[in-house]
């Protein structure tokens, strides 16, 4: 249980993501412009990643990992190879999902949303965390405890950028940094702040 | 196929398309991937080698030599061996023997090397280190594969970090084991009678120490009747 | 003929210069901050990236007339993913070490907003051949903002270019030290927001 809840703290602030990762980058400066929006993507992410990373872990360790398939007599094949092309699949059919359901429950939500609803499944912190689950070697419940730690730590670098941009809109920027200049030194900024938990042991 | 009749939307489009994308795809991918697997696993064997050549010293640096001299410096310095639990070289390979790699020169032994296989903050950590055939200085250290985080627990992969074991001691002045760790900052900042048993930790990446320390720490200790067979000078040349 | 080295000009110019899709379009950052710690990995990475986009661009374009549009997405992921791994098995046979290093970056081409971002916005309105070189337009445009961020992170960060150290030791001995900063997160995001600062601005006084 220890080793489990170090993993999400990590995953969250240690390994964020996106401040030490840098995956999600491109929603992550179109969207940080409101703290309404930031959040609404934020738990779309939050609830994709906890869902995608344990399926595509079944996937990969029932189908496709070198000997996976010795539960029906072909323990010699290795499919992982298809790993990416599968994975993205499965995303896609969940962020398809979670678009119809959002529509159906919110459809405000799905309105300000727009666009970046369905963007969620080339978002590469999505397809980033799958793959990393896989390089990790993570068992299953080390999987969901992943998924949804690294779609917190997204959630969390999103609305802190959205609060400081809201905030930045009162200042004096000079014009060609405006945008995404600005975005890229504020994120910076709390990349470094997001160091400080590496000190931490628990 | 400018006809003008054609639906790219129809039902039987839709299905025709799919079919010959995935078809075309699937041969692709397969096709390069097992044409590939064996360059690949080629690759990987020799990484592997290179490691152990590294962790020896007899490469030296970043830098890999070419894919022919790695080869010749393995063929004649390097012998995989199999110990039993109490440090005796055996021929069978059971559950529970012990694998680690003789560094000989002519057949006499001049150290010995065993794998790393630890848990990092991320993954597994895999690695070497190797010993002087006096059973307790380290002689080197090498990482073959980790998933730590670039530039903060990454920096176990690169030569500063690694050149730092050379010389540490595995025993204390009173004979006793304590194995070889990573501090948590500088080694000059520890008492002097600890110094000999710890390199220089990695700011901001404390944990990935801790996680090696006590990976290498459980290693040593399991391998430690065969350092104790060295430490009799019992283990000298390869034929015994 | 003029009409078409014209064109190609165009093209080529929009795509790396005056539309970069990293400083103007503000896609494919992922990657850009990730592999630019050294320069061996950026250039390998820019390479796979522009490959990627030509060729998949070119495969879309071509069969522009006959995809469904219901399932028009899936399809170019579908062509994008396979040409991703076809890469990515080429990498670990040929370039083992490099692959090492770039790890999980490789697959992320599939996600990259680049790649699916031309195949929507140009490839299915051109021809194959035009959309070769669009591909490999924004690759170069995205390859140019990569070196330049990986040449000045490694340099400063650890003195080296390509893995050649360059700074003399008599800096190191008069007491220089390597910006450490650079090799981490924050210093990729800083080096990033400045070089397209200057990029808008040499852009706007070009007008």
């Amino acid at each position: 249980m220890d080793e489990l809840f170090s993993l999400f703290i990590n995953s969250v602030f240690i390994g964020n993501i996106l401040l030490a990762y840098f995956l999600g980058m491109c929603s992550f400066i179109a969207v940080s412009k409101n703290i309404q929006t930031a959040s609404g993507l934020g738990f779309a992410v939050i609830f994709v990643l906890a869902i995608t990373s344990p399926l595509n872990w079944l996937i990969y360790h029932g189908l496709l990992a070198p000997g996976a398939l010795s539960w029906i007599g072909l323990p010699d094949i290795d499919l992982s190879f298809l790993k990416y092309i599968t994975f993205i699949a499965v995303i896609a059919a969940l962020v398809q999902a979670v678009e119809m359901i959002i529509d159906k429950f919110s459809p405000v939500l799905y309105a300000s949303l727009g666009v970046f609803l369905p963007l969620i499944a080339v978002n590469c912190a999505i397809l980033g965390t799958s793959l990393f689950m896989v390089e990790r070697n993570y068992t299953f419940i080390e999987s969901i405890v992943f998924g949804a730690g690294s779609g917190t730590g997204w959630m969390l670098a999103i609305v802190s950028m959205a609060a400081i941009r809201q905030k930045m809109a009162y200042a004096d920027i000079p014009k060609n940094l405006d945008g995404f200049g600005i975005t890229m030194i504020v994120a910076g900024l709390m990349a470094m702040t997001f160091m400080m938990f590496s000190g931490i042991t628990l | 196929m400018s006809d003008n009749n054609f639906d790219k939307n129809s039902k039987k489009n839709v299905v025709q398309f799919a079919l010959m994308l995935s078809v075309i795809c699937s041969l692709l991918i397969t096709g390069a991937a097992s044409g590939l697997k064996h360059l690949q696993q080629e690759n990987i064997k020799l990484d592997k080698k290179a490691n152990i050549l590294k962790a020896a010293n007899l490469i030296k640096g970043s830098n890999k030599p070419p894919k022919n001299e790695i080869l010749r410096l393995y063929q004649e310095h390097i012998k995989a061996g199999i110990v039993n639990q109490d440090g005796q070289p055996v021929e069978n390979e059971t559950n529970d023997v012990l694998h680690l790699y003789y560094y000989h020169t002519n057949n006499v032994i001049d150290g010995y090397i065993l794998p790393i296989n630890t848990k990092g903050l991320w993954g597994k950590i895999q690695g070497y280190l190797a010993f002087e055939n006096d059973g307790q200085t380290v002689s080197g250290f090498s990482v073959f594969s980790h998933a730590e985080t670039p530039g903060l627990g990454g920096e176990i992969e690169n030569a500063w970090f690694r050149k730092n074991f050379k010389g540490k001691k595995i025993l204390n002045s009173q004979n006793r084991f304590v194995s070889v760790g990573i501090a948590k900052g500088k080694v000059k900042n520890l008492p002097k009678n600890l110094q000999d048993h710890y390199v220089d930790g990695i700011s901001g990446a404390t944990l990935t120490g801790q996680y090696l320390s006590e990976g290498i720490k459980s290693t040593l200790t399991k391998y430690e009747p065969v350092s104790i067979l060295f430490r009799q000078k019992r283990l000298k040349a390869l034929d015994q | 003929m003029t009409n078409e080295t014209t064109g190609y000009k165009d093209i080529l110019l929009k795509g790396i210069w005056r539309e970069n899709p990293v400083a103007y379009q503000v896609l494919g950052i992922c990657s850009a901050l990730a592999v630019t710690v050294k320069m061996s990995t950026a250039i390998v990475m820019s390479l796979a990236l522009t490959l990627v986009t030509a060729f998949s661009s070119m495969i879309i374009s071509s069969m522009r007339n006959k995809i469904p549009s219901n399932i028009r997405i899936i399809a170019e992921l579908a062509v994008i993913a396979s040409m991703v791994i076809v890469t990515d098995e080429i990498l670990k046979a040929f370039f083992y070490d490099i692959s090492k290093q770039l790890s999980i970056f490789v697959g992320l081409i599939i996600t990259n907003c680049i790649v699916l971002g031309r195949a929507e916005a140009f490839a299915l309105a051109n021809n194959p051949l035009d959309s070769f070189v669009d591909g490999i337009a924004n690759g170069l445009g995205y390859s140019l903002i990569l070196i330049a961020v990986a040449f000045i992170r490694e340099l400063l960060g650890a003195g080296e270019f390509f893995g050649y150290p360059i700074i003399p030791s008599v800096f190191y001995d008069a007491g220089y030290q390597n910006m450490g900063l650079m090799l981490l997160a924050p210093g990729a995001f800083f080096i990033i927001g400045l070089l397209v600062w200057l990029k808008n601005s040499i852009s706007e006084s070009n007008k």
